[in-house]
């Protein structure tokens, strides 16, 4: 039977994969021509974050993460609308 | 048996979440354009957070709340994940549009597959003729 412990593998395993895609598109935004595609890769990444940071509180199952997750959330979309609207 | 099933929706919910997402990744490393990797990156991150953020849910309500009787600490979890993917829903496609408007009126051009000048042109068009494109200094 599958127990809480390997439940919480699961998701840390999710989260290391999540991690190395966060690298992989940060490619683009080191190489990428133009700034465009810099203020995507930044937007993909911050993206990427706030599952990370849920997952977060769930492997260590302390709550407050999500919380920092919902901020998280509202300062990326305020920084890509100030990125592109100024 | 009421356990593994949640666990086994669980599981293949935050499976087809990280292949939406995975997928979304490759996209925008290897399409050949801005505005593709916008359509790459715009639409697989939203449905791959929304479906990996659902599954969070079940596991939350499921597990903690069912099984362990813990239901009201479990709701007020559910509830803030629940407003981080309505606020997602919301947010992502409008960062997604206001980037992609930003871009066509600054006046970048999208990659047409006709001609091979075109990419090379595409590519070597940087930061300060991009920027610089339809405004004076």
């Amino acid at each position: 039977m599958t127990g809480i412990i390997q439940m919480q593998d699961i998701f840390l395993s999710v989260a290391v994969i999540i991690v190395i895609a966060s690298f992989v598109s940060l490619y683009r935004g080191i190489e990428g021509p133009g700034i465009f595609n810099r203020i995507i890769a930044v937007n993909v990444i911050g993206t990427k974050t706030i599952v990370l940071l849920v997952l977060i509180g769930f492997i260590y199952e302390r709550p407050d993460f999500f919380d920092i997750a919902l901020v998280y959330a509202i300062l990326n979309f305020i920084m890509t609308i100030a990125a592109t609207r100024y | 048996m009421f356990d593994s099933i949640i666990n086994i929706i669980v599981v293949l919910l935050l499976l087809i979440g990280l292949f939406f997402m995975l997928a979304g990744t490759i996209g925008f490393v290897r399409f050949p354009d801005f505005y593709s990797r916008m359509h790459a990156t715009g639409k697989c991150d939203t449905l791959g957070e929304g479906l990996m953020l659902f599954a969070l849910i079940i596991y939350e309500t499921g597990y903690e709340g069912l099984f362990k009787g813990d239901l009201q600490h479990a709701s007020f979890v559910s509830i803030k994940i629940i407003l981080l993917i309505l606020f997602i829903l919301l947010a992502n496609p409008t960062s997604t549009h206001a980037i992609a408007k930003a871009a066509h009126d600054v006046g970048l051009q999208p990659w047409k597959k006709t001609d091979e000048t075109e990419w090379i042109y595409d590519q070597d068009l940087g930061t300060d003729e991009v920027i610089n494109g339809g405004e004076t200094k």
